[in-house]
């Protein structure tokens, strides 16, 4: 056993490191700070300037101008984009990009592929339903064939990103008599589509979108993967999204501005807040969930490149890595007590930018989205444990 | 990075969990725990014929040389299998220490006869309300060329076994470490009924003579001896907890995959899946930690954090799938003709040595608090 990144994977994530540091400039880090999940001008920019430079593809093959890294890298690359709190679209260029490049017309890969790898192109998931969240499958959404075009009609909720994004990907049941798994597609569907309307869904957090369908039209090569396939690539790319929800990076940053600004931050009463016991023992309790956390990520990372991560093991990195995360945002938040839980930023004595009330609001999605846990834990003690389906 | 072992480590770990699980029945248990002492002699030369006792001794003594890392993985095996076999306290905190900073004279006394499973050996690493093993109050006194030892150390495994016994005390200069001889006259040893049955004595050290030639590390050194022995000794505590609960948790998902009531079997309803679900996380996280550990000191790297962690875990998570483990047994998880309690008793054991979860956790804070006050 050797766990600790290799001397080329520190030089990575040093080159990394020092990158994102250049990257988020001033205007850019203004412009995340005033919330939402990207999709302005800087962001944009950024975007463009991370396709140029080559970090988009990564771990998209060679022949598309990728660079072909490991999981293992594509994980440094991650952790790294996590640390600076950039909403890099991590579901576009590692879920989406690729399917679409297997499985899409020589004119789609120029038209979206290719501009994907450039940081041109975000493309929103269409799944839940307001009938159909843990229970995917029963979604209702239909696409009808009409000639040389899809014809959608339906309904979608949660559709993060939609409100700047340039394109959806979206699950509908495309043979009207299936039930369940069977008979559901993907189609890309394009934002500037008629009929298509995005109105948003203010949450506890950030904005998110509901999206209506009122017979939009796409081309028949819109849908992606083959009629009545939709279910095998809706699985794979949540076991995707599963890996970039729990990350350690983020989380990493934010112990350790919390754990600095407890230790450059004097108390009245004498000495720094860091000197008070209780200050140390929630640090050490969130240094010590972080140090699970890390290891689950880079053995993920290390199954995945070695072509062996078991079914299991995705499920304990979603359960344990979300419900510590809100472990991680109380106990830090303990520390930087009421005013900095609670006195949201740009506020008069806001601590640290406002970032842990921020956290805590919008951190209780993470348990139920992207699989809720307790469907994880179902597949825990099935997969890993052998014990027998419920129901 | 690399979580893989290597084909030799796969071999060895074949090998112990063939000779400890023909040998570590239930019925077999039951009569080793029916007589005077919670130890199995055949299973220990079984051991040594195998040449596992030897795994982290030297060579020249006996021994195959391969290193903590795959003498861990004895460690692990003998938590999974909750065996009566000693392999902390005789291989790593007194064999490897004796290995790593003994005199040849030491080693070639000592070490032989540990590999051939016909020497004991033990470390006595707490003092009554100082459960700290790096700060002693055992005091030694320079006497002629050896020393004088005063003090009492508690909990100290198989000491009536023990050839010698691993040792430190303070003297002036700073922390010394002995190779104590039970037997010698000034040592009073009186048995302690410990939870796991693991034969454990309080030992009195009253004006107890160390010969020069028993002298394992003097005052420039001992610290450091001492704070690598504990390390190691504390992370092997972590391997044999994850083994532990990895069982625990296997044992409880296959008897509840059996069990019925209301006519379907028990494993099936979501309340027991999830519950058993939580005990597999604890049990990946805690394996995790321990392998972090382990692979560091194995290089001589520095791992004080490292270890500390993965002890803190081990406190929680045994206690946490423990007791969930009982619990969704039920009545016969508490009945000893079950093999269960075994693993319940051994996993308080671990989750009480080398440092409580408390301790640890003011521990690691004052850490933080130094390292981000020296950056400030």
């Amino acid at each position: 056993m050797r766990i600790e990144f290799t001397p080329d994977q520190l030089a990575l994530q040093k080159e990394l490191r020092a990158y994102f540091e250049e990257l988020v400039t001033p205007e850019l880090q203004a412009e995340l700070d005033a919330g939402g999940e990207g999709g302005g001008p800087e962001f944009r920019k950024a975007m463009r300037r991370l396709g140029a430079d080559g970090w988009i593809g990564l771990s998209w093959p060679k022949e598309l101008g990728g660079r072909e890294m490991t999981p293992m890298e594509q994980y440094i690359f991650t952790e790294e984009v996590m640390r600076t709190g950039f909403p890099y679209p991590f579901l576009t260029t590692e879920a989406i990009g690729p399917v679409l490049h297997e499985y899409g017309s020589d004119q789609m890969r120029e038209a979206v592929v290719m501009p994907i790898l450039r940081g041109e192109v975000v493309i929103a998931i269409g799944y839940s339903e307001p009938g159909a969240g843990t229970d995917l499958a029963s979604l209702t959404t239909r696409a009808d064939r009409d000639g040389d075009e899809w014809v959608i009609n339906g309904q979608k909720v949660w559709t993060s990103l939609a409100d700047f994004s340039d394109y959806i990907w979206l699950a509908a049941r495309t043979d009207p008599g299936s039930k369940k798994h069977r008979g559901l597609s993907l189609l890309l569907v394009p934002n500037d589509a008629p009929g298509l309307t995005v109105s948003p869904i203010w949450t506890m957090g950030v904005r998110t979108n509901a999206t209506y369908y009122d017979n939009v039209r796409v081309p028949a090569e819109n849908l992606i993967g083959g009629e009545g396939n939709g279910w095998a690539l809706i699985t794979g790319q949540l076991n995707r999204e599963r890996l970039s929800l729990v990350n350690h990076g983020s989380a990493d940053t934010l112990y350790r501005r919390v754990a600095k600004w407890a230790a450059d931050t004097e108390s009245p009463h004498g000495g720094r807040v860091i000197d008070q016991p209780w200050v140390q023992t929630n640090l050490a309790r969130v240094k010590s969930g972080l140090e699970a956390l890390k290891l689950i990520c880079w053995k993920q990372a290390w199954a995945m490149t070695e072509g062996n991560l078991q079914m299991a093991d995705a499920s304990v990195a979603k359960v344990y890595g979300t419900e510590f995360f809100l472990e991680h945002y109380r106990l830090l938040g303990e520390i930087v007590g009421q005013a900095g839980g609670t006195i949201q930023r740009d506020s008069p004595g806001e601590i640290l930018k406002g970032r842990l009330e921020f956290m805590y609001r919008v951190g209780s999605i993470l348990t139920f989205g992207g699989g809720t846990n307790e469907v994880q834990r179902d597949i825990i003690s099935a997969a890993g444990l052998g014990m027998p389906r419920s129901r | 990075m690399d979580f893989s072992l290597s084909d030799e480590q796969i071999e060895l770990q074949n090998l112990a969990r063939q000779i400890l699980g023909d040998q570590t029945t239930n019925e077999h248990l039951r009569d080793i725990e029916a007589g005077d002492e919670r130890f199995d002699e055949k299973l220990w030369a079984d051991l040594a014929e195998a040449g596992l006792l030897g795994i982290a001794i030297g060579e020249e003594q006996g021994g195959m040389a391969l290193g903590y890392e795959s003498l861990c993985l004895l460690v692990e095996e003998v938590g999974r299998s909750v065996a009566p076999a000693p392999v902390i306290p005789v291989l790593v905190s007194a064999g490897m220490a004796i290995d790593r900073f003994g005199t040849d004279e030491q080693k070639q006394r000592l070490l032989p006869g540990v590999v051939s499973g016909e020497t004991m050996l033990s470390a006595a690493l707490i003092e009554p309300l100082n459960e700290d093993p790096e700060r002693p109050l055992a005091r030694a006194k320079v006497e002629g060329e050896g020393v004088v030892l005063d003090g009492i150390k508690t909990c100290v495994p198989f000491a009536n076994r023990a050839e010698r016994i691993v040792m430190a005390a303070q003297q002036d200069g700073g922390v010394g470490l002995f190779l104590v001889d039970p037997q010698a006259e000034g040592v009073a040893l009186a048995r302690q009924n410990s939870t796991a049955g693991e034969p454990q004595f309080e030992v009195r050290l009253d004006a107890a003579h160390v010969a020069s030639n028993d002298i394992l590390a003097g005052p420039e050194e001992g610290a450091r001896v001492l704070h690598w022995i504990s390390q190691r000794t504390a992370a092997a505590n972590c391997m044999m907890a994850a083994g532990v609960v990895d069982r625990m948790t296997r044992m409880t998902a296959e008897y509840t995959a059996e069990r019925e009531q209301f006519g379907v079997k028990i494993a099936t309803f979501q309340a027991v899946g999830q519950r058993a679900a939580n005990c597999y996380i604890d049990s990946e996280c805690l394996r995790l930690l321990a392998q972090q550990a382990v692979s560091l000191l194995n290089e001589d790297r520095p791992a004080d954090d490292e270890v500390t962690i993965a002890k803190m875990w081990v406190g929680d998570v045994t206690h946490r799938v423990s007791h969930a483990a009982q619990h969704l047994h039920g009545g016969i998880g508490v009945d000893r003709d079950y093999p269960l309690f075994r693993y319940c008793l051994w996993a308080k054991q671990l989750e009480l040595a080398m440092g409580s979860t408390a301790q640890l956790t003011a521990r690691l804070g004052e850490g933080i608090a130094r390292e981000f006050s020296a950056n400030a």
